[in-house]
Order: C-alpha cells, then structure tokens, then sequence
C-alpha cells in the first residue's frame, strides 16, 4: 500500500462564507456574547446608582449604542463595550445559525434545540416589547373622572386652536422629531390646518425658563420676553426631566412672529394672536388618549395594624364605554387587563392624607403586544431544559450502574 | 509526593479547616457574650420557671402582626443589648436572664431592670460626649450608668436628627440610635406606672394620714360624670375645679407613660384592628372615644390587680398574670389572632437552629476527620457519624422553616433573613443528594460545613439586623403563589450555584495541594457533581428570573424592570450559559471548569446580598447588616481562586516535564 493511499485525502480550504458561517454559528461566539452581556448588566446595574435608571439602560442598551464607555462611580472606565442591543442581536443571529439551524438533530439534543428555540422566542418577544409597547400614567381623584393617560418620558409640542374658551384642532408634534435639535439645529413643521406653520431649535432634555431679573444670562444665549432658557443636570428618575425648546411662528408670507419658549416646567402655554383667532402653543407629556372613560369610585390604602407597613392599595373603579358601565377593583397583583390594555395600580397621594381626606389614585398603563410571550417562552425553555437535564441525568445514572455491574 | 504524603496533608488541612471554622464561630460568639464582668443587682432573684412560661405566651401587638411576649421581648433585647441573654447577680449567685425574665423586670421590677447592663454600646465616644465615664471602647452598660448623661444625649440627638441620615457619620448615627433606645426603654420602664401608683386624691388624707390614692381603673368608672362636669363648666363659663384639673394631670401623666411599649390590649370590636396600649386604652375610656368601656376598664383593673401583687407575692402574681393573659387570650382567640402564638413561644424556646448548628459542627468535626483518615473502616464509621449529624442538623432546619411558614401562613422564603436559613438548608440537601449518588465522601463533607456557615451567617445577620423576620410582608410582595415559584425557585438556584462553587474550591485546594492522592476518579466525580449543579444553577435561576419577569409583568404591567436584583439574577443565568458554552466548546476544560465555578460564587453573592446595599430599585431593602462580610467574601473567593491558579501553573508545568521525560508513552495520559 503506497503512502498516497493510507494518508486521507486533504481536506479543501473552507469557503470564506463557510468559515464566516462557522463563527457566527460557533460555541466561541454564543461564549463571548453571554459574557459580553453579562458584562454590560453588571456595569449597568452599577452604573444606574449615580446616572439613573432610563440614561443607563439607553446609554448601555439602546439601539444607537454601538460603543459604551462605562462610568462607576463618577470615573470613566478605560475599556470600550459594544453596545447591549447588538451584543443581542448578535447573540440571536449566533443562536439561530448554531443552536437551531446547524446543531446536530437527534434524540440526545432534543431538549437543548427546544430550550434555544424558547430562548430565541423570548429574545424575539424582548425586542417586541421594546419596540411596539407603550405606558403611561394615570392619576385620577375619588369621585372624578378621565380617559387620558400620560407617557412618563415623552415631551411634545402641542399646538391648538382656541375655539369658546376650548382647544380646537389640536396639532401634536412627536418628541422623536424635536429631540436632535441640539444647538443651532432647526427644524419646521407643516401644519396645514393652521394659518402659519412651526420652525422650533434649542431643545434642551432638562431646562427651565430663568427671569433675567433673577439670574443674567451668559454671552450669546438667547433671551425672549425677558427670559431665558437654562439647562439642569439629568434627574435621576428620568420622568423628572422637563423639557425646553425655543420657536417662532413662520407664517406663510415667509415672515417670522417673535421667538418663544415654551417649557415642561411652565404652568401656562405660549399664546399667538393670528387676525382674531388665537392659538396655544405648549410643551408637555404626550397624551395617550383611552378608549373608555375610567371613574374612580374609592381609593382604599390600608396598612398592617400599627405600622406604616403597606397592607393593601385597591381602586374601585367604574369602567364606561358606550354607556355601558362595569365595576373594575384594581389593587396591587390584580392589575385591570382589557382591550389590550393593563391597568396596574401604581401609586396614590396625597401622602400622608388623613382620615376623610378625598384621594387620588395613580394608574399605570401598558400596552404590550408580546404581553404575554415571555410566559409562553418559559414553558417552552422550562420543558426543554428538563428534557435535557433529565436525559443526561438518566443516561449517567444508566452508566453508574451499569460500571457497578461490570466491577461486581 | 510520597504516598504518606496525602494523609498528612489531609490532616493538616483538617486542622486548617476546623480552624477556619473556630474563627467564624469565635466572631459569632464574641458578638453575642456579654461584655464585661457581670453586673450585680442587689436584691435580684430570678423569675420562676413557670412565671416565664406563663409570660411567654402573653399576646401583643407589634410590626403588624400578634405574637408572643417572648418574641417580642427577643427583638426588643436584641436591638438594645445586642444579644438574647444577659448575666446579673445578687452578689452570690450568677443569674442567666434570657429575653422574657429581662421584660418581666423591667416592666414589673424598674427599680432592680435599671441596674441591668441593657445598652450595648459600640463606640464609647458617644459616652465620653455627654460627660459619661466609659468603661472601654465597646461595651454594655445599665440605663442608670447612662441616667446622668441621658438630658445632654437626648439634646445631642436631636441636633444630629436635622442632618440627612445618609450623612451623618457614625457617631451621630450611634447617638440617634441611642437616643432612641433609652425612649423605647423608659417606655418598658414606665409601662404599669399608672398601675403601681395611681392617682392621688389630694386633700383627702385629715389628721396627719396621707391622702388616698385610688387605682386607674376606679377613675375610669368616673369618666361620664367627669366629662359631664367639664361640660357644665364649659356652657356656665366657669373654670375647672381645681380637684378635677389635679386628677386629670394626673391621669394624662399615667396614660402617657404606658402609652407606648406593650400594646397588649385586643380591641373589643371584631372591626377594629389595631390592639391598645393600657395608656391608649386609659385616654379611650376617658375621652369618650372607647367603644365597649366597660371590657376596658376591665383590662386595666387586671393589671392593677396583677401590679398590687407583684412585689412580694410571686404565687399570687403569677394567679393575677395568669388572669390577665387569659383574659386578652380568649379576646383574641375570638378575634383569630392567637393561632400561632402558642407555636412561636415554643419556636423560640427550641432553639432549632441553634441545635442544628450544634449538630452541623459535631459533623463537621466528624467529616474533616473523615476525610483525613482516608478509605478504611475508620473512614466509614465517620462517614456513617457524618451522615448522623448532618442528617439529625437538616431536619431540625426543616422543623424550623415548617413552623415558620406556618406561623407566618406564607412559603418560606419572603425576606433576606428567610433565604440565608433556606440557602443553609437546601445547601446541604442538595449535598447529600450529590453524595447519594456519587459516593465518594466529598459532598457528604461539604454538607455540615456549608450548614455551619450559613447558619452562623443567619445568625449575624440577626444581631444585626434586630428585626422580627417573621412580620408582615409589603403589599407588593403579599402573594402566596409567587412566592411560592419565583422567590423559591430563584433562592433555590442561589443554593445550587454556591454548593457548586463549594465543591469546586474543594476541588482547588485538594489539587493544589495534592491531597487526593492523584485518584483520578474522585476528581472525575467533583467535575461531574460541579457540571451537574451548575446545570441545575442554570435551570433554576433560568425559571426563577423568568417568573420573576412574569410576577413583575402580572403586577407592574413590565416584564423586565433592570431592577438590580432582576440584572442579578440574569447575571447568574449568562455566567451558567458561558460555561456550558465554554465547556462544549473545548475552551474551558477540567481545570477551567472549578475556575469558573468558583467565580460563580461571586456572582451569586452579587445577586443575592450585595445588591440590597446599592440604595436603587425595588428589592433595596436599606439595610447595612453585613456590608462587610460580602466583601470578606469576595475576598475569600479571590484567595482561593488564586490559589488554585498557582495548583494548576505547577501541573501545567508538571505535566510538561513528564511529557517531555516520557514523549512516547505519555500521550493522551494529562488531563486538564
């Protein structure tokens, strides 16, 4: 037999693709990745100590992240990350090609191929939930009565025809339109339904108007009406940012009407005189309109006897839609679920009412289309995790015995 | 290594490890003695056994629920005097008091209870402040040691009160604490006050006989004709007679001294749920205010009467407790709060895990001189003593988390206290399980020390923390069923990754330091038991985060909050998966494996204990007890890490040197 014959052949150089292939579907990848994302939930479970919550979870996991320098305890960490949502697509596009697609179909993978395709739909089900939920807040008194909720974050610029004392033809500007206009950026909105159009710039994430009566303005920064807009530091509880924005009306002429501002921190809206009609301009949390009136009945705060320790909040509500009335109680675990919609009891003031004194309730409102996928996907990962733990457990169970039988 | 070698080695580890062991349970111990020598009070004799056994059973109110005396007179002593037990004497005799004997006398006996070294003090330098000589740095002292310092401390505290308490330093943050603790005792003190004094009828004594005092209750009985001639002086515009403005001074001085310390006192109305103090109950029935006066004035007629015997007459006292307690028992039996309270005092009188730390260490002994005598008779007659004693331990632990789920009518496991005896319990189940089916003694071993640990953790964690881990649970918290799976289920996966971490640095420190002999399959069978647990690491925590998601979903409208507990818990599922993912990739192999587990411990710690002291989120409990040893632990888990990095540079460098001694023959025989 010649050297030729017994050697086996060579095999062929992979394939760029192939080997591309081979590393987006291998263990190094999947090791990295979960490591990569157990990282960055490290550090930013430290790092929302002092930034927050709402900045951290976007500084670490928003979209826009491709690179995150991460800060603890006020010091810049030398040591760049890639950024959470791609470390997960990443990690999704890893578990499909080699947890799904490429691994061995057989008795013994079983339990792994059905607990990736669990993990899979959860990731899936995460990126839903990101992407298409919404929430908001709802606070509404005893014996008093709304259908709006308000998202926590947003700030809009609402523009409305003031019509008999009443808001007509209300114009909202999104804050995804409004938020990148840093600085000099400007930006004009159409507004066909009224007789000018809106050219707004300056946003500030958290501002205030300041008199400069009370405080003089540094060089260069604009002052209208005798105010002017300042910046403030980041609240930790992102909700408590208010947003700021300076505009001017653009009428149609192609003239402009004065500058303004109009703040989140401001009791009052901007109002424009045009001919004899009259428009507010205003910035505010968006408003999520309801599809049914929410009345609240009772608000119920008890506590364990003789501690201030929370017992038990419950709202009586009463549910109207189309005149149709139900009787709802929304209390802590029992959340209100219809239409889509999850009403959960958040919170309720004033603190430290007295007895007899009227109360108002807060409400906090989702909507989520994969509301309940991660539920499903547990059962999914659960099932195939218990195939597969128990096969091996069985299988080395089997092995023990039978050495035991071989030895005796 | 000679073949004698490892024998001695283990011995010596032994050695090593029970003195580890000693030193924790020294820290413990110094803790929780009393400091100094033993303080004597003139004149103390101690309390009858039965007196206390009657005692124990008393029902009050306190952090929302109805429980025993004892346990309350437990907590109380805990937060003031820093431990469950105190030594006095009467010159001769030393007396041990244990938490009812010492609320028994101050409440009955103040004059002997101000004399009891009651406050712990930590730093004297809050002492030296307020012109009060220390006796050392840290030490316990009587409220009549602190008595002549007590106006200046008081006025201190208040001071440092208008300072945010995250930024006071440590000694105004002793003096706040202080400040409180002599209140909440002069509270105990001055409790039957109204019952041993009364109220004093001035002008009624003639002829040199001093004036008559009446009792509380009898001045009850008068509060409809007091309050209708307060009444009359009001609409004709008079004053108050003098004689009633004395009497009712009087009277608001006696309710405002038993005003706070015990509420013992059940409601007559099935609707009311908050139980009175005899102070609240004496303002009730004098304003008007109280429902039912009749059962009220009742009450505090039996604590007069039990006060007027408790001097001298220690039958008759105990005729008049024994009336009293009856008397709120059958009241609160009616109003079902007394279920639990016989079971409790029992609770705390057996001591369970005490006992089974008792049991833990005996097994412990039994299994480090298991392991050093190696596989002969001797070994298995340790192994039967070990598996006797940690057998005997964990079913005293089980005993004790049934009785508390039932007192409590939750799952086990609502609050931190509650996952270190559940982790401790578990912990060693899961052990034996393990040694069950692997049977080669290692587990077995792990399993006492890992009871002993956890539950001197559980201790510490106690004496700091001087809380009632058996109150009430936040709204937010208070279902059954998710406590039952997530908070289970998550706990249990803490478990399973600390046992894994457990056998791992056994793992290290035998390899490293040769002391299993090079038995091959004793290491295959660690590898196994660690892959194994951390699978199940991964599947628990894994189901456990997911229905924590699902609870948070259900209750709060958002599957994942980011909370720190929340990331924690995640933390522990991705560093399983990387192992896993490591492991079948090839790129961690036997060595790696222990290395990884190892740090999973670290991890667990992170999710399980460190995050409560973030200050962020919704599981920030707010507490500091035991901020210290997670660094201690850290650091422990560092060293053995280290440690172990050295074991595997010098196989490393072993295994090279054989392979190139003997290139041929050596192929495939290294593993690592």
């Amino acid at each position: 037999m010649s050297n030729a014959e017994t050697v086996p052949p060579a095999k062929p150089p992979a394939s760029l693709a192939a080997r591309a292939l081979a590393i987006l579907s291998g263990f190094g990848l999947a090791t990295i990745n979960l490591l990569l994302l157990g990282v960055l939930t490290w550090l930013a479970t430290l790092e929302q100590i002092d930034s927050g919550l709402y900045p951290t979870l976007n500084k670490y996991f928003h979209w826009r992240a491709l690179i995150v320098i991460p800060e603890i305890n006020g010091r810049i960490v030398p040591f760049p990350l890639p950024g959470g949502y791609w470390v997960c697509a990443l990690l999704l596009l890893n578990l499909t090609l080699g947890g799904l697609m490429r691994m061995r179909k057989g008795r013994k993978q079983i339990g792994v191929l059905i607990a990736h395709f669990g993990i899979l739909y959860m990731l899936v089900a995460g990126g839903v939930a990101h992407h298409f939920s919404q929430r908001g807040n709802m606070a509404v008194g005893e014996g008093e009565v709304s259908d709006v909720a308000e998202d926590y974050f947003e700030y809009v610029v609402e523009v409305a025809e003031i019509i008999d004392g009443e808001p007509h033809n209300i114009h909202v500007i999104g804050g995804d339109l409004i938020s990148d206009l840093e600085g000099e950026k400007l930006r004009t909105f159409k507004l066909p339904e009224m007789p000018f159009d809106l050219q707004l710039t300056r946003y500030f994430l958290n501002g205030a108007p300041v008199s400069i009566h009370e405080r003089a303005p540094s060089g260069g920064v604009p002052v209208v009406d005798g105010y002017y807009l300042v910046t403030k530091p980041d609240e930790i509880n992102a909700e408590a940012n208010t947003a700021a924005i300076h505009g001017r009306v653009a009428l149609r002429d192609g003239g402009f009407s004065d500058p303004f501002i109009v703040a989140g921190a401001s009791f009052h809206p901007y109002t424009y005189r045009h001919d004899d009609r009259i428009f507010t301009i205003d910035m505010r949390k968006r408003l999520w309109p309801m599809p049914f009136t929410v009345h609240l009945d009772k608000f119920t705060a008890a506590f364990h006897p003789g501690t201030s320790r929370p017992a038990k909040f419950a709202s009586e509500i009463r549910r109207v839609e189309d005149g149709q009335e139900t009787k709802v109680l929304i209390e802590m675990n029992e959340p209100m679920r219809y239409q889509g919609l999850t009403f959960f009891q958040a919170s309720y003031g004033p603190p430290g009412a007295g007895p007899g004194q009227k109360m108002y309730s807060v409400f906090e409102i989702v909507e989520n289309p994969a509301d309940k996928w991660p539920e499903y996907s547990l059962y999914i990962v659960t099932f195939g995790l218990l195939v597969h733990f128990l096969t091996k457990l069985f299988s080395h169970l089997g092995r023990d015995s039978r050495k035991q039988r071989h030895v005796s | 290594m000679s073949p004698k070698s490892p024998a001695v080695g283990r011995w010596i580890a032994a050695v090593l490890v029970f003195a580890g062991l000693l030193a924790v349970m020294y820290n413990l111990v110094v803790d929780n003695m009393p400091k100094g020598e033993v303080t004597e009070v003139k004149d103390y004799t101690p309390w009858s056994a039965e007196t206390l056994k009657i005692a124990e059973t008393i029902p009050v109110m306190d952090g929302g629920r109805v429980k025993p005396l004892s346990t309350f007179a437990g907590f109380t002593m805990l937060g003031l005097h820093g431990a469950r037990s105190m030594k006095v004497s009467d010159g001769e005799n030393e007396y041990k008091l244990k938490p009812t004997a010492w609320l028994l006398d101050s409440v009955f006996r103040p004059h002997l209870a101000v004399h009891h070294p009651t406050f712990r003090i930590d730093n004297s330098s809050i002492l030296e402040a307020v012109g009060i000589t220390p006796r050392g740095r840290r030490d316990r002292y009587s409220y009549a040691d602190l008595e002549e310092g007590r106006e200046k401390l008081i006025e201190r505290a208040k001071a440092y009160e208008q300072i945010p308490s995250d930024d006071r330093n440590p000694i105004q943050r002793q003096t706040v604490d202080l400040a409180y603790s002599i209140r909440s005792y002069e509270a105990l003190l001055g409790y039957f006050g109204f019952a041993r004094f009364g109220v004093v009828m001035r002008g009624s004594g003639e002829g040199g006989v001093s004036d008559k005092r009446v009792g509380l209750s009898a001045m009850m009985a008068t509060a409809p004709q007091i309050r209708q001639q307060l009444q009359q002086s009001q609409k004709e515009g008079l004053p108050i007679s003098p004689h009633i403005q004395d009497l009712l001074e009087q009277v608001l001085d006696a309710a405002n001294f038993a005003k706070f310390g015990l509420f013992m006192v059940p409601p007559a109305d099935t609707d009311e749920d908050v139980w009175m103090s005899a102070g609240n109950v004496i303002m009730s029935v004098m304003t008007g205010e109280a429902n039912h006066p009749e059962v009220k004035i009742g009450d505090i007629d039996a604590m007069e009467a039990m006060i007027r015997v408790s001097e001298n007459d220690d039958a008759a006292f105990r005729r008049e407790l024994t009336a009293m307690r009856d008397r709120f028992v059958e009241r609160a039996e009616e109003r079902g709060e007394y279920r639990a309270v016989p079971m409790e005092a029992g609770y705390y009188r057996a001591n369970w895990f005490l006992n089974a730390l008792v049991m833990f260490l005996i097994g412990t002994l039994t299994a480090l001189a298991m392991w050093s005598v190696g596989q002969n008779k001797t070994g298995r007659v340790l192994s039967w003593a070990t598996w006797g004693f940690t057998g005997i331990g964990l079913t005293l632990c089980l005993i004790a988390m049934v009785q508390r789920s039932v007192i409590m009518l939750r799952p086990p496991v609502g609050n931190l206290y509650d996952t270190i005896i559940f982790i401790g319990t578990t912990g060693v189940l899961l052990s034996l399980v393990i040694e069950s089916m692997s049977r080669r003694r290692f587990a077995l071993g792990m399993a006492p020390i890992i009871g002993t640990l956890l539950i001197v953790l559980s201790r510490r964690y106690e004496l700091g923390d001087a809380a009632d881990h058996m109150n009430p649970l936040v709204a937010v918290l208070d279902s059954n069923f998710w406590l039952t799976t997530h908070v289970i289920t998550i706990t249990l996966g803490y478990s399973a990754g600390l046992l894994a971490a457990a056998l791992s640095c056994g793992y290290l420190v035998l390899r490293t330091l040769g002391l299993d002999g090079g038995d091959r399959d004793l290491r295959r069978a660690i590898s196994r038991a660690v892959y194994g647990t951390i699978c199940l690491t991964l599947f628990l925590s894994l189901a456990g985060t997911v229905l924590g998601g699902i609870w948070a979903n259900y209750s709060w409208g958002r599957f994942w909050g980011w909370d720190p507990k929340e990331n924690g818990a995640l933390m522990i599922v991705l560093w399983t998966l990387v192992i896993l993912h490591a492991r079948l990739g090839g790129y961690i192999k036997e060595w790696g494996l222990h290395f990884a587990s190892v740090f999973t411990a670290c991890i667990v710690a992170f999710s399980w204990w460190h995050v409560n002291f973030l200050g962020v989120g919704l599981h920030n409990y707010g507490f500091t007890a035991g901020k210290s040893a997670i660094w201690v632990f850290y650091g422990v888990m560092a060293g053995i890490f280290l440690f172990g990095l050295v074991g595997w540079v010098i196989d490393r460098m072993g295994a090279g040197t054989a392979k190139s001694q003997s290139e041929p023959m050596a192929t495939g025989a290294i593993e690592a």
